[in-house]
């Protein structure tokens, strides 16, 4: 067996080049989709990467704890109290970068010209500008100076709808802990440019002062908690569940769903997406290889005169696949690694921004190796390819001295 | 020279001032501005009221005009039930103190308004809710200072201006109210914070009702929708009656006496 390898590895080789156009055609097929296959890989990742990291950093962070009920109904009646001992010393093991407390509550803004509904979050600046993007993203004024402070950031479109700018009073109403509406005058002092929901939809002011406003004495609607490394999220969460059995602890896959589905989804699409690339390119491995049986029946019918063994045959034609779609694959791979190398420096989608917006996404995405899906795919388009490669292989085995010389001119 | 000829002027416009202070009308000065609006808003809504009025909404290709019967007592208890056109027939408001029910006659249903809904437009006109039930918060919630004094069909008028006062839940960067000497609002004038007027009301005629000066037609226009206005005519009214305490209730809401 190795000996007959050695004699014929050569021999295919030079075979696979007697039609040079051919071979080049299934080459290109074969390199094109293993491209396709791994350059859409790494974009998919890249892009559902971006999009979790973009709303992961905005506010949601690793996960949240809430007291229960909260998720279901957010209101006044559905705080809790701050981090008990237990919960705190939990929070504060490094396996933990970060976290903090917020108020996020429902009710409303009025200017002059407009009444909105907005989300009213006491937040604490200074944990905030460390473990969310949002404080960053101030386009006017400045962001909240401390817990007491009592001036409003508002997002740009909501200050555009309520016609009125930094330094002017808007009111924010809110259910109070008395069960009165509680309003309260505060000053625009930051606008900050998010995505449009996210400017629509919140209203920050620092926690002591939210507090007041609501009447509460140090109570919290949420504490948000940041992970370095994402993947310990459900192991950490469970330990934070038993700091604090009496709280309701979510990772942002529960918090999300939909990013947590997106998220799944992308990794089954890139297998949908192999299966259809790779139906296409089988079409055209098996239609070129059969092309090159059918012409080679005389061939093989000699090969077989001279006392050749229909596996030998087999494992000649089999051989003669395999180089073809291995060096196709090989291609196919330099080429992905090339064009990713080519974009390192990120797809800047800020063109797009708005439709980027909607798919909430970040504006640029930056591509990886990801040496694992490399060879997994390529290794798997390889044995796929050398798969459907045996049908011509096998055809090519059958061939028959009679047949042979009938064809023979 | 220049020191001489400044302390001049300065002993000059001190000396214009006495005498300013001494020969100008006792009212102006004394009535502090405050009063002058406390005893607008008393006269306006008197200690109780009923009145029949006629309310026009005019809008781009559509004019409504409803009539509506209402009924006050003090600040806080105030009843308005709409009789006509009978589209609009049934529907009516309840204030109760800072609390406002809306009934609908086709739901049946009594709503308690939320306060976020409190500044929306009230039975589809250039009035909101809290027009109904806050106008006379101004009174308390603002600082007022009197700034001109005009004068109008042989009769003066005290032009008020009204800034809110600090941390107190008011949008408006101010307003600017105008009161003629018998008592009567003549306008009212809503300001947003960079001084751009928003809207404005207006008293259009002033004649007596019910034994007193009343602005029996007024007029509330939003500066930025122009043609657009809603006009206010109070028909009959009767003051300073007494009315009875099931009147303000929820049930009478819902389910009128007659």
């Amino acid at each position: 067996m190795m000996k007959s390898l050695k004699t014929f590895t050569p021999l295919a080789w030079r075979n696979l080049w007697r039609n040079a156009r051919r071979t080049s055609i299934t080459l290109i097929v074969v390199s094109v989709g293993l491209w396709s296959v791994l350059f859409f890989n790494s974009f998919m990742n890249a892009w559902v990467q971006s999009s979790k990291d973009a709303a992961l950093d905005l506010l949601l962070g690793s996960g949240q704890i809430h007291a229960v009920g909260y998720m279901d109904d957010p209101n006044i009646e559905a705080l809790m109290p701050p981090p008990s001992a237990a919960l705190t010393a939990a929070l504060d093991d490094t396996r933990i970068t970060d976290w903090t407390t917020r108020i996020a509550l429902p009710g409303v803004v009025v200017s002059e010209y407009k009444t909105l509904p907005v989300t009213v979050m006491g937040v604490n600046p200074e944990a905030e500008a460390r473990i969310s993007s949002l404080p960053g993203k101030l386009v006017e004024g400045r962001y909240l100076d401390d817990t007491d402070d009592d001036g409003v950031v508002l997002g740009l479109h909501m200050v555009e709808r309520l016609k009125t700018g930094i330094g002017r009073r808007v009111i924010l109403m809110s259910q109070g802990i008395d069960g009165a509406m509680a309003e309260r005058s505060f000053d625009v002092v930051g606008v900050f440019d998010a995505d449009q929901a996210t400017e629509d939809f919140f209203a920050f002011t620092g926690l002591k002062a939210s507090q007041a406003f609501l009447g509460l004495d140090d109570q919290i609607a949420e504490i948000v908690v940041v992970l370095p490394d994402e993947a310990d999220v459900d192991a950490e969460f469970t330990r934070l569940r038993e700091a604090a059995p009496d709280l309701d602890a979510r990772t942002w896959k529960e918090l999300n769903l939909f990013l947590a589905s997106t998220d799944s989804f992308m990794g089954a699409f890139i297998y949908i997406w192999l299966g259809v690339v790779f139906s296409l390119m089988a079409i055209g491995i098996v239609n070129t290889q059969l092309m090159a049986v059918f012409e080679r029946t005389q061939e093989f019918g000699l090969l077989r005169a001279l006392g050749m063994k229909p596996r030998l045959v087999l494992l000649l034609v089999t051989l003669e696949s395999a180089m073809l779609i291995g060096a196709g694959v090989l291609i196919g791979a330099a080429i992905s690694a090339l064009t990713i190398w080519s974009l390192q420096g990120g797809i800047d989608l800020s063109a797009y921004a708005l439709a980027v917006e909607m798919a909430q996404g970040g504006n640029i995405i930056y591509m990886e190796y990801d040496p694992g899906s490399f060879v997994l795919f390529s290794v798997l388009i390889w044995i796929l390819g050398i798969g459907v490669a045996l049908w011509p292989a096998r055809r090519a085995s059958k061939a028959s001295p009679v047949e042979a010389m009938r064809y023979a001119s | 020279m220049t020191a001489t000829l400044s302390r001049r002027n300065v002993m000059l416009t001190l000396g214009a001032a006495t005498m300013l202070a001494v020969l100008a009308p006792v009212p102006a000065a004394a009535q502090d501005a405050r009063a002058i609006l406390k005893s607008a808003f008393d006269n306006w809504r008197a200690r109780s009221s009923h009145a029949t009025v006629e309310m026009v909404v005019k809008r781009p290709g559509a004019t409504r005009t409803m009539t509506l019967e209402s009924w006050t007592e003090g600040e806080d208890n105030a009843l308005v039930r709409f009789t006509a056109p009978a589209r609009d027939a049934g529907n009516a408001t309840l204030q109760l103190g800072s609390t406002t029910y809306v009934f609908n006659p086709k739901l049946n249903q009594v709503i308690k308004l939320p306060a976020s809904a409190m500044t929306q437009s009230w039975m589809g006109s250039d009035f909101s809710y809290d027009d109904l039930s806050r106008s006379e918060k101004v009174v308390d919630d603002y600082t007022h200072t009197l700034i001109a004094t005009k004068s109008a069909g042989g009769r003066k008028l005290y032009v008020i201006e009204s800034i809110p006062k600090r941390g107190k839940p008011i949008v408006w960067g101010k307003q600017v109210l105008t009161v003629r000497e018998d008592g009567v609002l003549y306008s009212v004038e809503y300001f947003d914070q960079l001084g751009k007027r928003v809207r404005v009301m207006t008293s259009d005629r002033i004649s007596n009702l019910g034994g007193r000066p009343y602005p029996v037609v007024m007029t509330m226009k939003s500066d930025d929708k122009p043609g657009q206005y809603t006009r206010v005519t109070t028909k009959a009214a009767e003051f300073d009656i007494s009315i009875p305490a099931y009147l303000f209730t929820r049930s009478n809401l819902q389910n009128p006496r007659d």
